[in-house]
């Protein structure tokens, strides 16, 4: 194999860390690991106010990336809008996610672009804009099946899901089947954290609910459980650092993940690595790639009553969710890191398409 | 205060600038801030440095995920081009081959219509964003004196500590003169190649760093009289770095026209004595003649004389230690307390 000079494209938001950027990192690793000369390029991307976003896109069809100290670049890997938006001979799509508030998420309480002329206007822009800046890249992989299914939808582009380990992959490990359930999330309101509050006003009184993460509606989601009265049965921990969250993994009953339409998740790759069972709810879309009703945990619909049930059931029978836990880890413990690398650099097909393209 | 460092990088180097702004995030973070770095591709190159300014100016960096962020300090060409309410610019420099460069061999620019042109419209648009700005400070009295001679904008230079000050330490005055740069021709590695030739054994140089012109130097130094005692470590970090200051007889550093230079710092922190020269810039704000080193002509038979002087190991100790109480000075306290405002 001759090593490859890569950069890796990063839509950077400043002082957040989610997911994307875990993501981004452990490639860098997996690809630097294999041999290869592998960088991150991060630009700051702000969706608010809405004109930003555009302009957010030129920056970086402004940008060089085919150079760098000591010759040309070989590859790049886009991730999330708008870095596919970079020139590049050799562009290779890794998606992680468009921007969710112009596509799917219109027209739900989670995005800000209205019905308004302008908003949809907008809306039709970004999403042709994506279409041609999409079309240049000469491999289209997601991280996610949802995410791939999305892009044939609005952008009518064919794509395959390439899964990742999660990053703690390693390290997870299954441990007691204690007395309470665990949510891993930011606490951002599409994450649905105040579905699962809810839902531990209808569970069986020994179970409570430990929310492990941080984020912008965290005081908005404790005075919620104030009000519900669900102080000693909800518990939200903060950001919690790896080996604490290895441990709060390996000593739960369950894990509970019910965003609306995630697109892909570690939550739960990570619960089934500790051999825990997964509650999910039916329009959670990532978790639905893994999780089987019955099977490894529980497809519910997204009401309070329906994940009720479902975790009291693994509440009254810690060897059913001990059961369950397993068959779950058989499924995690396929994903690997070789082979999102191998597909990632793998030599494009076909004849390579001019990327001469300007944004007007 | 929530807090942008802004910074600009050619992807797969590591240079001063970078670490300048690393410092300063780890170092306001330490002070309880929330602070992180933002850093586009850069280039360079003088077809493309208006698109690189431009992509700098479609960021609006007054928020991120619907919170604000208070503060943006800029470091280098075209950073100061990113929209914020509150910019402050901590200049390490501008893009000099368009300004102090211009007319030497180190700039791309000629002087055709087009390129003065060009250079004309650089120094508008940057004098433009520095008026947008809070405040300028710069990171060297050198840095200072061009944005005051090019851009008429008045600007004090704001010390700051070299990113190895922590693990730097003094040791025995060893035989071997260092030399740390990145190998480009700016540097000058040829003419401390070239002084080797007038500096009887055992004297060695051990030159530290890579770069585009690391086989001509290493050719060149294969060639001199004192081939056996040139060495070339290549890229070495940190610790390293720092046991190679802490042995040194004394540090050569005689760049054209730095900014700043954290060699010069870091070698005063391990105590050795840095040769300069009197065009070498930035080192000329730390270095006195006959105090703390020496500041020769930019020839080799003057720096070769230089380095002959600190056979005498009494006197590169005694140099050495006047450096150390100067670099003692420079603190990041000071440098965050100005920045903030």
């Amino acid at each position: 194999m001759t090593p490859l000079r890569i950069l890796i494209l990063e839509a950077q938001v400043p002082f957040v860390h989610g997911g994307a950027e875990i993501l981004v990192r452990e490639l860098a690793a997996a690809l630097t690991a294999r041999g290869h000369h592998a960088q991150i390029v991060a630009v700051p991307f702000t969706d608010s106010p809405k004109d930003e976003i555009l302009a957010g896109a030129d920056a970086w069809r402004l940008l060089d990336v085919t150079k760098a100290a000591g010759g040309d670049v070989d590859l790049v890997i886009a991730t999330k809008f708008p870095t596919y938006f970079a020139r590049h001979p050799r562009k290779v799509l890794w998606l992680v996610h468009q921007h969710r508030a112009a596509y799917e998420l219109a027209g739900t309480r989670f995005s800000d672009f209205a019905h308004t002329p302008r908003d949809v206007a907008l809306r039709k822009r970004l999403i042709d804009t994506d279409t041609r800046m999409l079309r240049e890249c000469v491999g289209h992989f997601t991280i996610a099946r949802t995410v791939s299914e999305r892009m044939l939808k609005y952008n009518a582009i064919a794509s395959e899901a390439l899964y990742n380990p999660p990053k703690l992959a390693q390290r997870l490990h299954d441990g007691p089947y204690g007395d309470y359930v665990l949510t891993v999330t930011r606490l951002e309101h599409v994450k649905r954290v105040d579905l699962a509050i809810d839902t531990f006003a209808k569970t069986s009184a020994s179970m409570r609910l430990l929310i492990a993460g941080d984020g912008s509606i965290r005081h908005e989601l404790a005075e919620y459980i104030e009000r519900r009265g669900l102080r000693d049965r909800v518990m939200l921990l903060g950001r919690v650092e790896d080996d604490a969250l290895i441990e709060l993994y390996a000593g739960c009953r369950a894990v509970l993940f019910a965003p609306y339409q995630e697109d892909y998740g570690y939550v739960t790759l990570e619960a089934f690595l500790s051999r825990k069972p997964v509650i999910t709810a039916n329009d959670s879309g990532g978790t639905l790639e893994f999780v089987v009703d019955g099977v490894n945990g529980y497809v519910c619909e997204p009401t309070p009553d329906a994940l009720a049930a479902a975790a009291n059931r693994l509440a009254k029978d810690a060897a059913l969710a001990a059961e369950l836990g397993a068959r779950g880890h058989g499924v995690a413990a396929h994903i690997t890191w070789d082979n999102v690398v191998d597909q990632l650099t793998a030599n494009p097909q076909g004849p390579r398409r001019s990327t001469s393209v300007t944004i007007q | 205060m929530r807090i942008v460092v802004a910074e600009a990088r050619v992807p797969f180097v590591r240079d001063g600038a970078e670490l300048h702004a690393q410092s300063l995030v780890t170092q306001l973070r330490r002070r309880g801030h929330e602070a992180e770095s933002v850093a586009l591709p850069f280039h360079g190159r003088k077809h493309e440095l208006l698109e690189e300014a431009a992509a700098w100016r479609m960021l609006n960096l007054s928020s991120s995920n619907a919170r604000p962020i208070d503060l943006l300090i800029a470091t280098r060409f075209p950073t100061w081009f990113a929209r914020h309410p509150r910019k402050v610019v901590w200049l390490i420099h501008q893009h000099r081959a368009a300004y102090d460069l211009y007319g030497t061999p180190y700039s791309d620019f000629t002087s055709s219509d087009a390129d003065t042109r060009l250079r004309a419209r650089l120094a508008e648009l940057d004098s433009k964003m520095f008026a947008e700005c809070e405040r300028i400070v710069t990171n060297a009295q050198n840095t200072a004196d061009r944005v005051q001679r090019f851009n008429g904008v008045a600007a004090r230079p704001l010390y700051h500590p070299p990113p190895l000050a922590d693990r730097l330490r003094s040791g025995p005055y060893g035989g071997d003169i260092l030399l740390v740069a990145r190998l480009e021709p700016l540097k000058r590695v040829d003419l401390a190649i070239r002084a080797m030739a007038h500096v009887p054994p055992p004297t060695r140089l051990v030159i530290v760093g890579d770069g585009s012109q690391r086989a001509a130097l290493e050719r060149e130094a294969a060639q001199s009289p004192a081939a056996d005692r040139i060495e070339f470590k290549g890229p070495v970090w940190g610790d390293s770095v720092a046991d190679l200051y802490a042995g040194a007889r004394g540090v050569l550093y005689a760049p054209f026209d730095e900014d700043y230079g954290y060699v010069t710092l870091e070698a005063f922190l391990a105590a050795r004595p840095v040769i300069t020269a009197k065009d070498s810039g930035g080192p000329l704000e730390f270095v006195r003649d006959g105090v703390n080193g020496f500041v020769c002509d930019a020839d080799a038979m003057a720096l070769a004389a230089a380095i002959n002087r600190l056979a005498d190991r009494s006197l590169a100790e005694r140099l050495g230690r006047a450096g150390q109480s100067v670099a003692r000075t420079i603190t990041w306290d000071g440098v965050i307390e100005h920045l903030l405002g």
